[in-house]
């Protein structure tokens, strides 16, 4: 079953189209899900590698990148995971067709909504048990999908968090010691001062006295 | 010198004109022999509850945040202004009694003006009279109360003379008609021809011989005097003539006031009498003339004033502009000034300057209502400007889009409290607009802390800061705002679009967008049953959505879906490949289920020829049906579970009560209590059902329009929460029949044209904002308020209205000027999300007179009501209406208690209220709010609720309707749109008097117009416009004028066409004749006239002035 599908530019993750949840039975906890959709296509950029997996729960998060584009979907994790990126690698393919040439220039979200239209029927037909045979065989020579690699939805959300709460740390850190140079030279200076002043007070109570009592 | 002419003048016109009215017409005199309808009248109208000294009707608006239920007391009258009794008789009092009076003089001076004041009338007799019209100048100019103390004391004639006024059967101010001998006819006279008519009539007069004066005066002004107020009244009135020599009973009360300089010499009356002769012949021709002479009689009056009255006598206009300007006193020239005449248009600017010397705004000009006949201007009442700097005001919001009850803000709510006038903002967010400025940026510039969006009035403290002028948090200017795109150039944010446009519209970025922009989504939900077959209007709806079935607005992706309901729910699978619809019947409706998941909802560009071929068979599928339940409920349910995963519009057209199932009703309306005085019953819903599942929709952003269809009962109370809760709207088409009313299936087809047409904005939700300090807090309109300041909108339409209320919570002290800024996001039926910004400023102000000379009162008028359709529904009717009384009460009270500086008798309102007590009482002869008056409560709900949602244009014109003459449009002052002339008459106060038989009326009532024609309207008319020969071949049900090649058919066809252009919905036309059924309710909205149940505009400004003295 496919929950949730979304098209999105790699580039600045503004998202291109996306298919609105029939969220009847699954209820309200579409939205969270929907968020971090979101959040992910602002995390992916060009590193990323452009098949991946990402278990949330007891739902998995597939997206492909292409041509500078992210299809991302959410399915139950019983949905096949082959089943997944054909359905990606198809709306991939209509989609570079219809819209492939302006997806740099466009400005607004959801510019290309309209092809929700073609989504939503790739989507049923997908999940359309008899059609789904005739899928399977379609595409049996689909690559390899054992070589995708799966990660945690967590994982992927936090690793930029994480750095960047080393990151923070580190210049944490740097702001300290540099404050804790600055204080270190300015107790030696004082120190100094210090130092000089009693020897300069010896010097002068040394010569009063030699000039008030020697004498 | 001057003061004899002066007084001459005064002699002649003063009460004796009035007096005039009444004695010369006898029928009069008996119908209403001594009757006086001064205060002691008072009981015997009482449709009007007095208000009791400690006021017992709640003020509309109280002065405390808002307590909708518990009304709060309207305020306690301050001082009271003991001074002016509004008794009779009190000549003790330093200043007389003049309640009414005084005002006559000024009005002759306006009209008669050649007339009566030749030198020779100069010399003749200054009776009593003018005592009190030299007092009435006064009022108007204040540059000249010295002079006005003097005069002011002549105990006039007590107020309680005014009886004249009721006289006419129709008309409530005494009639110039009345003042002719005709009873009927009367009213025609006036109209005919300017010139002619009145030497006729002066010579028709019985008084005659000897009241020469008397006559002219009646003549050449005969509306100029306020009928009402004749002085003398009381002792001459009856005894006819020897009264009217006003002189000998008004020098008496002359006399006695040592005061009075420019009393002259009290001259003999005779003498007056004999000199207006005359005049009379001369005013015809005289009436243009040279104002000069004026002058020279007037020294008080200020030059504008002369030459401005006598560019009216002119005849430039057409006759019916002239028989109409010549009641009118000269105060509410300035305003009435005829659009087609060149003359009084320059001379305003003049009037206006002369009244900045006097250090009075014309706003703030004093206005006695009870004399001054004839304020309704002559073309639609424009929105006051606010007075702000010109560039401020330059780029300031549209009126028409934003509008304040009060242009000036008070400084304290203190001060709001003393000024009793409603505050609050009327807002028509998503009008249809020519032209407005769109933005795409990646960031849109918010303040950081309230997350206003820019606007022109903000404050840039240099080239990287600006000011919020909402909360006055400084907030950095983001680095792309820096570059202005539209020229092109960097480093001016004060130049961007943002910052020079008050209404503008930004392409919102995903941060907007809690999920993927919805697809416009359209579900039908139509009633089958027997008695919805027999209206026949399913072959309407179907024809029309075929025929814009392509002009839904939308793209690729709209879906639509079909539910019928009789006494079980029909869905219809429309998916693709299938050859024909099919139709599943669910039979159980008390747990309502989707027969199947999909395809009830289908794309439309993919599924078309499907959806045709449903609506084609539709009108005939139910032809046979013999069911006559209808089970609205359980329907209403199985559309929402449809259309609750997108969201998305239904439209649900019903034409019975829902007697099946979940939200079954039964009839509560008693056909007999329709009429009844008493409290109307009923008006609030009687299940909560409507309420809760419109709740639901709101949440799904699904709004729910619901068109009714019917002749019987069908509880639009109800019914009408599932409309008003999820932001949808009511079309209400009562009796209608497909044979029957061919005029309501005409006014049905062009609706839904304009329905399935017109822009939308789904998922919407609207946010008012306005400067700390002020704080809103009650909203009209149609929505689900989700949190204090945000309206949710599943559906915003152009054609919706909304209104708030506002108080103040600090005092604005150090503020020179306040804003407000609604923000709508919506997004558009091409599934782009964008936010639509309006933002209003307006200056604050410290005192009283600022406060009242910036009075809206047409804004203020469609507050008030939205307010008594709150208060009706909570309290009660009677309740609403005292409320709605008391309002205008108040505010003409607490002016005349604290802005008025010199206290004079009459009904004072400064010149921007002077229509508010008409519009008060156009207000409680509104279907919804009228008692005695049979009406049927479902029409009466219906009023309600466009009342609260309409906008208030369309609004004003359902409080107060236009009449216009049309029988004799011509192109002067026409308008010249798209090459086309359209006619601009006058607009007409809405009085029986200004009819006439010999003419044609159209009254527009916004949603219908009226065609009457007199029963000897000009053949001329009838064959060039109407094309039939004669009056009787006109047909009973006319709709249409037809198309007719000649040159007063195109302008009666370009003027109706141009009204109609202006408004969004169809307003239908009936040609109406004398006998016609229709007639009725025509005459309904003769609302300064005097009906069975309600008291007439001349009533009920004595009132208004009896409350108001008190």
């Amino acid at each position: 079953m496919i929950l949730l599908t979304m098209v999105a530019r790699v580039a600045d993750g503004l998202p291109l189209a996306a298919s609105i949840q029939e969220d009847e039975q699954s209820g309200r906890d579409l939205q969270q899900y929907q968020s971090q959709a979101k959040q992910l296509c602002r995390k992916l950029n060009a590193q990323s590698p452009d098949r991946c997996t990402l278990e949330a729960g007891d739902m998995n998060f597939h997206y492909l990148i292409a041509q500078g584009v992210c299809y991302l979907s959410l399915c139950e994790a019983s949905f096949p995971k082959k089943m997944a990126f054909a359905y990606l690698e198809d709306l991939h393919n209509e989609f570079y067709d219809q819209y492939g040439r302006r997806v740099p220039t466009v400005t607004r979200p959801y510019s290309f909504i309209e092809f929700d239209t073609y989504i939503q029927k790739m989507k049923k037909s997908y999940v359309d048990s008899r059609a789904r045979r005739n899928l399977g065989s379609i595409n049996t020579e689909l690559q390899d999908v054992q070589r995708i690699m799966v990660a945690n939805i967590e994982e992927v959300l936090q690793r930029g968090e994480a750095l960047s709460a080393l990151d923070t740390k580190a210049s944490n850190l740097t702001s300290l010691s540099k404050k804790y140079r600055s204080d270190a030279k300015y107790l030696n200076t004082r120190s100094t001062y210090a130092k000089v002043a009693a020897v300069a007070v010896f010097f002068i109570t040394l010569i009063i006295y030699v000039r008030f009592w020697w004498l | 010198m001057s003061t004899a002419g002066f007084n001459s003048q005064n002699g002649t016109g003063t009460g004796q004109t009035y007096a005039n009215g009444p004695s010369q017409n006898p029928v009069a005199l008996q119908q209403l022999p001594g009757v006086s309808y001064g205060m002691t009248h008072q009981p015997s109208y009482n449709p009007m509850p007095a208000k009791a000294p400690p006021p017992t009707g709640p003020g509309l608006y109280p002065s405390a945040p808002y307590q909708p239920v518990p009304p709060v007391s309207s305020y306690q009258p301050g001082p009271q202004i003991t001074s002016y009794p509004s008794s009779p008789g009190q000549p003790l009092l330093p200043r007389p009694p003049l309640s009414g009076p005084p005002s006559h003089t000024p009005p002759q001076s306006a009209s008669p003006s050649p007339g009566p004041r030749m030198p020779p009338a100069q010399a003749t007799p200054p009776p009593p009279a003018v005592s009190s019209s030299s007092y009435y100048p006064s009022p108007q100019q204040p540059m000249a109360p010295a002079w006005q103390y003097n005069t002011a004391p002549p105990p006039m004639g007590p107020p309680t003379s005014i009886s004249t006024p009721p006289r006419g059967p129709v008309a409530n101010h005494v009639n110039p008609a009345a003042s002719l001998a005709e009873p009927l006819p009367p009213s025609l006279a006036p109209y005919s021809t300017a010139p002619p008519p009145r030497v006729s009539q002066s010579v028709t007069q019985p008084p005659g011989p000897g009241m020469p004066p008397t006559s002219m005066l009646g003549y050449t002004q005969p509306g100029t005097a306020p009928p009402p107020m004749n002085p003398m009244v009381p002792n001459t009135y009856q005894p006819g003539r020897p009264a009217y020599g006003p002189p000998p009973t008004g020098p008496s009360p002359i006399g006695p006031p040592p005061i009075m300089k420019p009393t002259p010499p009290p001259t003999g009356t005779p003498v007056a009498n004999t000199t207006p002769p005359p005049p009379k012949g001369d005013a015809g021709l005289a009436q243009p003339g040279p104002p000069g002479r004026h002058l020279g009689h007037y020294p008080s009056l200020p030059p504008g004033y002369q030459n401005a009255s006598a560019p009216h006598g002119t005849s430039s206009m057409h006759p019916a502009m002239q028989a109409a300007m010549q009641p009118y006193t000269q105060a509410p020239q300035p305003y009435q000034q005829p659009p087609g005449g060149p003359g009084p248009a320059q001379l305003s600017p003049s009037l206006a300057a002369m009244s900045l010397q006097s250090s009075t705004p014309e706003a703030l000009r004093v206005v006695n209502l009870l004399q001054e006949r004839n304020l309704l201007p002559p073309t639609p009442v424009p929105a006051p400007t606010p007075c702000l700097p010109q560039d401020l005001q330059k780029i300031n919001c549209n009126p028409e889009v934003f509008r304040c009850t009060l242009t000036s803000i008070p400084q304290t709510q203190s001060l709001l409290n003393k000024a009793k006038m409603p505050l609050g903002l009327l807002l028509h967010p998503f009008k249809d607009l020519s032209q407005l400025p769109v933005v795409t940026s990646s960031t849109i510039v918010r303040c950081r802390s309230c997350r206003t969006y820019i606007n022109p009035f903000v404050s840039f403290l240099d080239q990287r800061r600006w000011k919020c002028n909402l909360c006055y948090r400084v907030n950095d200017v983001p680095e792309e705002f820096m570059y202005n795109p539209v020229s092109r150039s960097y480093g001016e944010p004060h130049k961007r679009p943002e910052v020079q446009n008050a209404t503008i519209e930004f392409i919102a970025p995903s941060e907007y967008m809690l999920r993927p922009p919805q697809p416009a989504v359209y579900l039908f939900v139509l009633d089958v049953s027997h008695n919805a077959v027999e209206t026949g209007y399913l072959n309407v709806f179907c024809q029309s959505l075929l025929d814009n079935i392509n002009a839904l607005p939308g793209d690729s992706r709209t879906k639509v879906g079909f539910i019928t309901f009789d006494s079980t729910i029909h869905f219809y699978n429309l998916q693709e490949g299938l050859s024909q619809p099919q139709m599943l019947i669910v039979s159980d409706i008390e747990d309502i289920f989707l027969p199947t998941p999909d395809s009830l909802l289908v794309n439309l560009n993919e599924c078309k020829e499907l959806v045709q071929d449903l609506l084609k068979s539709l009108p005939t599928l139910f032809g046979k049906t013999m069911e006559t339940q209808s089970a609205l409920g359980s329907a209403l349910q199985a559309a929402f579970k449809l259309l609750s995963p997108t969201g998305g519009r239904m439209s649900v057209f019903q034409t019975q009560l829902p007697n099946l199932g979940v939200g079954a009703l039964q009839s509560r309306e008693d056909p007999n209590q329709r009429a009844s005085a008493k409290d109307i019953q009923h008006l609030s819903p009687a299940t909560d059902f409507y309420k809760k599942l419109a709740l639901d929709c709101s949440g799904q952003q699904v709004a729910v329009d619901l068109f009714l269809l019917s002749a019987q009962y069908c509880d639009l109370a109800s019914l009408g929460c599932i409309s008003r809760y999820s932001a949808g709207s009511v079309y209400y088409y009562p009796s209608y029949h497909h044979q029957h009313s061919p005029a309501q299936v005409e006014r049905f087809q062009k609706d839904l044209k304009r329905y399935l047409t017109r822009k939308i904005g789904f998922e919407a939700v609207m946010r008012i904002r306005c400067t700390k300090g002020l704080s809103i807090h009650t909203f009209h309109g149609n929505f689900f308020v989700r949190s204090t300041d945000l309206l949710s909108l599943p559906n915003v339409n152009p054609d919706a209205g909304f209104a708030v209320q506002m108080s103040i919570e600090d005092n604005l002290d150090d503020m020179q000027v306040v804003s407000f800024q609604a923000a709508l996001l919506y997004t558009s039926s091409k599934g782009e999300r964008r936010i639509r910004v309006h933002t209003l400023c307006l200056p604050v102000v410290s005192s009283l007179s600022d406060i009242f000379s910036g009075a809206d009162v047409q804004a203020m008028t469609g507050l008030l009501a939205c307010m008594a359709v709150d208060r009706s529904v909570t309290a009660s009717l009677s309740d609403a209406r005292d409320a709605m009384t008391n309002a205008a009460i108040d505010s003409l009270t607490s002016y005349r208690q604290s802005v008025l500086t010199i206290q004079q008798p009459g009904l004072l309102a400064p010149a921007c209220l002077r229509l508010f007590p008409l519009y008060i009482l156009a207000l409680l002869k509104q279907k919804a709010f009228r008692t005695g008056t049979s009406t049927r409560l479902d029409d009466r709900v219906f009023a309600m609720c466009q009342l609260k949602y309409q906008p208030l244009f369309y609004a004003m014109l359902m409080i107060h309707p236009a009449l216009y003459r049309v029988d004799d449009l011509t192109d002067e002052g026409a308008l010249n749109i798209n090459e086309r002339t359209i006619p601009q008459p006058r607009v007409l106060q809405l009085s029986v008097e200004k009819l006439s038989r010999e003419g044609a009326f159209l009254m527009d009532t916004g949603t219908v117009m009226y065609l009457w024609i007199g029963r000897n309207c000009h053949p001329n008319f009838l064959t060039q416009v109407l094309g039939v020969p004669n009056y009787a071949a006109v047909p009973e049900n006319l709709y249409l004028l037809p198309e007719l090649d000649t040159a007063e058919s195109q302008r009666t066809r370009a003027f109706v066409g141009w009204l109609r252009d202006q408004r969004p919905f169809y307003p239908s036309l009936h040609v109406i004749r004398d006998e016609s059924q229709l007639k009725a309710n025509f005459m309904q909205n003769m609302i300064e006239d005097r009906t069975a149940s309600a008291l007439s505009y001349y009533e009920f400004l004595l009132h208004l002035q009896q409350q108001i003295s008190k």
